[in-house]
């Protein structure tokens, strides 16, 4: 019987070994994200918006000499166990030359620290927004299209200043995103240009009432209250308890908070007081192509992070190009495709690209989710700007430094 | 070039065999030997590894330490915080009986991982502890990994020796007496109470030892590891799987879980490109089928846990070798 059982397990570990045979002309690019924990419900969007990058550019003349461009799916599972492992696989099973996600934070930098750094593979995160991965040790190689959470916070901090507003009360969701958001308004706000926050909390996600929390936070006197939570989630919540029992007066929220689901729920005129702040690319010409494109292929365009989930494949396959399709020059040519000089090169433009570089002439990508341009530390700056609710739906006061 | 990728592919999953295998063997001393149900494993591993973190890396100003210690002191480290915070836990739970407290041990490694995300002095919060020292870390890709898995290896028949020690001395016939029939243990005069303690403060300190050496071969710890799935309810699996009772089953079922969970995924992308997302759910499926399975037809597991009717059959054939001479 012990016998039998083993024999089982082996025969069953050497068939899915065997499974496994590798194709050799194809370029790889592996497509690690969250498809089950947490985040399941916001993965396959971004899959499905990273593998359209694939799709145009095997159909506009593919990689090199026309090889095919292949992206292999993984789960990372937004947790760093199951990141490093598809990250291990994806480098060493199916031999990619380059890494899009994985999804998390935790995962990207579990994942760097003991796969992709040391294999010198680039990896490129369409929604790790931790300002740690700004910091990590690594030789250039670790990329993301979304901003730092860093970098909004303390635009947001600096804009408040100038127009004005004097005590504030900041509320935050206790998780990377609404921790990184606030912390780097906090530093920017009360350390560097010495305005005063009357009170700083965390708060959990999905409670019925935020009443006690409420009260807690206009306790200082502060007249407004900062929101770094998500406008179809526990935000909506605060917004509205907040609202009801008049606790403040004005109310300011992050781009999560910038959410249809506010409008519709609350009623704009409701809302007179409340801004928030918001990446602009919003209205760009690449956006425009970037929805129709994924549209056609029966995509959600506004589905959270399918942007940057496009942009950091199609500059992952840009980079590829670039270095002509060795691994090893993929982080230089990822700084030279997006650098804000050299001819304009929008969504799904496949095929001008190819002939450009061929041609040796500078491209610059400006995508879906804002012309990233990438700095020393692989980050993008993204532009940000303030938005309030006018009639129909949010308009822009004005641009953030 | 294919051969190396499958060697570091290889070297790889050997690294989390080890680790779990950590893991499972602290869990067997808790289940397996004194009959607690522990089902918050992620709330030690955690602990381990965020003490472990902060013990070796460099001074931060955001949060508590860093100390800049060598690793092996993070290690030893890890282990007695796991330890600490299990003596008081173990002190007011342990009066609960298996379901309830299962319950009570979810909770507690819940509140464990909601401390280390909101508590920002003490471990950076969300943001996780990164630029953990790796030993060996600096050489190449392939070598590296190699060095972490001697490292880790030794680590592991190290514990797995003690703990096997532990399971053939008085010491595991009597904590097998005390899950067995406590109240008789109790008539023998044992010390039910205490003893169950300490079976719960040494797997307690093994899981965090696991957590540490989890730390450390990420280079960073995240409030994002702590998931119960894989930290807990896998590590369940493998012991269940295993045989829990028996040290090798433990490692055997860390071996062979693991193995099956990660190389499923090469074999579900093998499935047409537009299943590629849905394949993925098959995964999570294939482990909970495999555990009705072995509950159904195996329930000792794989390797059973070696009763005194072993012992008595073997000791028979000496008798009988020794009678022929």
């Amino acid at each position: 019987m012990k016998t039998k059982i083993l024999a089982l397990a082996a025969g069953l570990m050497a068939a899915t070994a065997l499974a496994s045979v590798p194709a050799q002309a194809d370029v790889k690019i592996g497509l690690l994200g969250g498809v089950s924990g947490p985040i399941a419900a916001m993965a396959p969007a971004m899959v499905d918006a990273a593998q359209l990058a694939v799709q145009q550019v095997n159909e506009q003349g593919g990689i090199g000499d026309g090889e095919k461009l292949v992206g292999v799916l993984g789960d990372s599972a937004c947790n760093p166990q199951n990141g490093t492992d598809a990250a291990t696989k994806a480098v060493n099973i199916e031999g990619v030359s380059g890494i899009v996600g994985p999804h998390c934070s935790g995962a990207v930098l579990a994942a760097a620290g003991s796969v992709t750094i040391p294999a010198g593979i680039v990896m490129i995160t369409p929604s790790g927004t931790s300002p740690e991965i700004t910091g990590l040790d690594d030789k250039g190689t670790v990329f993301r299209t979304v901003p730092s959470d860093d970098y909004q916070g303390r635009a947001l901090a600096r804009t408040l200043k100038e127009q004005g507003y004097g005590k504030v009360a900041v509320a935050y969701l206790n998780n990377d995103y609404g921790t990184g958001l606030a912390n780097a308004f906090k530093a920017e706000y009360a350390d560097a240009l010495g305005g005063e926050i009357t009170q700083f909390a965390a708060h959990e996600e999905g409670k019925a009432s935020y009443r006690s929390n409420l009260a807690e936070l206009a306790k200082g006197g502060a007249d407004t209250l900062v929101i770094f939570d998500y406008g179809d989630g526990t935000g909506l919540t605060i917004l509205r308890q907040a609202l009801e029992n008049g606790f403040f007066e004005k109310f300011v929220g992050g781009d999560g908070m910038k959410s249809d689901a506010v409008i519709n729920e609350l009623g704009a005129e409701n809302l007179v007081s409340f801004v928030a702040s918001s990446p602009v690319g919003e209205k760009s010409e690449s956006l425009d192509m970037f929805n129709e494109a994924f549209k056609g292929v029966g995509g959600d365009p506004d589905a959270i992070f399918a942007t940057t989930s496009y942009d950091a494949a199609f500059l992952m396959a840009l980079a590829l190009e670039k270095a002509g399709g060795k691994k090893e020059g993929v982080a230089a040519a990822m700084l030279e495709v997006s650098n804000g000089t050299g001819e304009a090169i929008r969504p799904g433009e496949w095929k001008k690209a190819k002939e450009l570089i061929a041609a040796g002439t500078a491209i610059d990508y400006k995508g879906a989710a804002g012309d990233h341009n990438f700095d020393a530390n692989g980050d993008v700056p993204g532009t940000y700007a303030l938005w309030e609710v006018g009639s129909s739906g949010y308009e822009v006061i004005m641009e953030m430094k | 070039m294919e051969l190396l990728g499958l060697v570091n592919y290889a070297l790889f999953t050997a690294i989390f065999i080890a680790i779990y295998a950590l893991l499972a063997l602290g869990l067997n001393i808790q289940w397996g030997f004194a009959g607690l149900f522990n089902a918050g494993i992620a709330g030690f591993f955690a602990v381990g590894a965020y003490t472990s973190a902060v013990l070796s890396t460099p001074a931060d100003d955001g949060r508590l330490g860093g100390f800049d210690l060598h690793f092996v002191i993070g290690w030893i480290g890890a282990m007695l915080a796991a330890a600490l915070v299990a003596w008081p836990i173990g002190k007011i739970c342990l009066r609960f009986r298996s379901d309830y407290l299962a319950i009570a041990s979810i909770g507690v490694a819940e509140i464990i991982r909601l401390v280390i995300k909101s508590e920002e002095v003490l471990t950076n919060g969300a943001r996780g502890i990164n630029g953990i020292p790796r030993p060996a870390g600096d050489i190449g890709y392939t070598e590296s990994q190699i060095a972490y898995l001697v490292i880790v290896l030794a680590v592991l028949i190290v514990a797995y020796v003690l703990v096997e020690r532990q399971f053939n001395a008085p010491w595991g016939r009597m904590m097998r007496a005390i899950r067995d029939n406590e109240h008789a243990a109790k008539a023998m005069g044992k010390d039910v109470e205490f003893r169950r303690l300490e079976a719960f403060i040494f797997g307690a300190a093994l899981m965090g030892l696991g957590g540490a050496l989890f730390a450390h071969f990420n280079r960073s710890i995240t409030p994002e590891a702590i998931d119960p799935m894989v930290a807990t309810f896998l590590v369940w699996i493998m012991l269940i799987l295993g045989g829990s009772g028996n040290n090798r089953g433990a490692i055997l079922g860390a071996a062979v879980v693991w193995i099956i969970w990660s190389v499923s995924e090469i074999a579900t992308d093998r499935l047409p490109h537009e299943y590629a997302i849905q394949a993925k759910y098959i995964r999570l499926f294939l482990i909970g089928l495999m555990l009705q399975l072995v509950l159904r037809f195996r329930p000792e597991g794989l390797l059973p846990e070696p009763l005194r009717g072993d012992l008595r059959g073997s000791r028979r054939t000496t008798k009988s070798g020794a009678d022929h001479t």
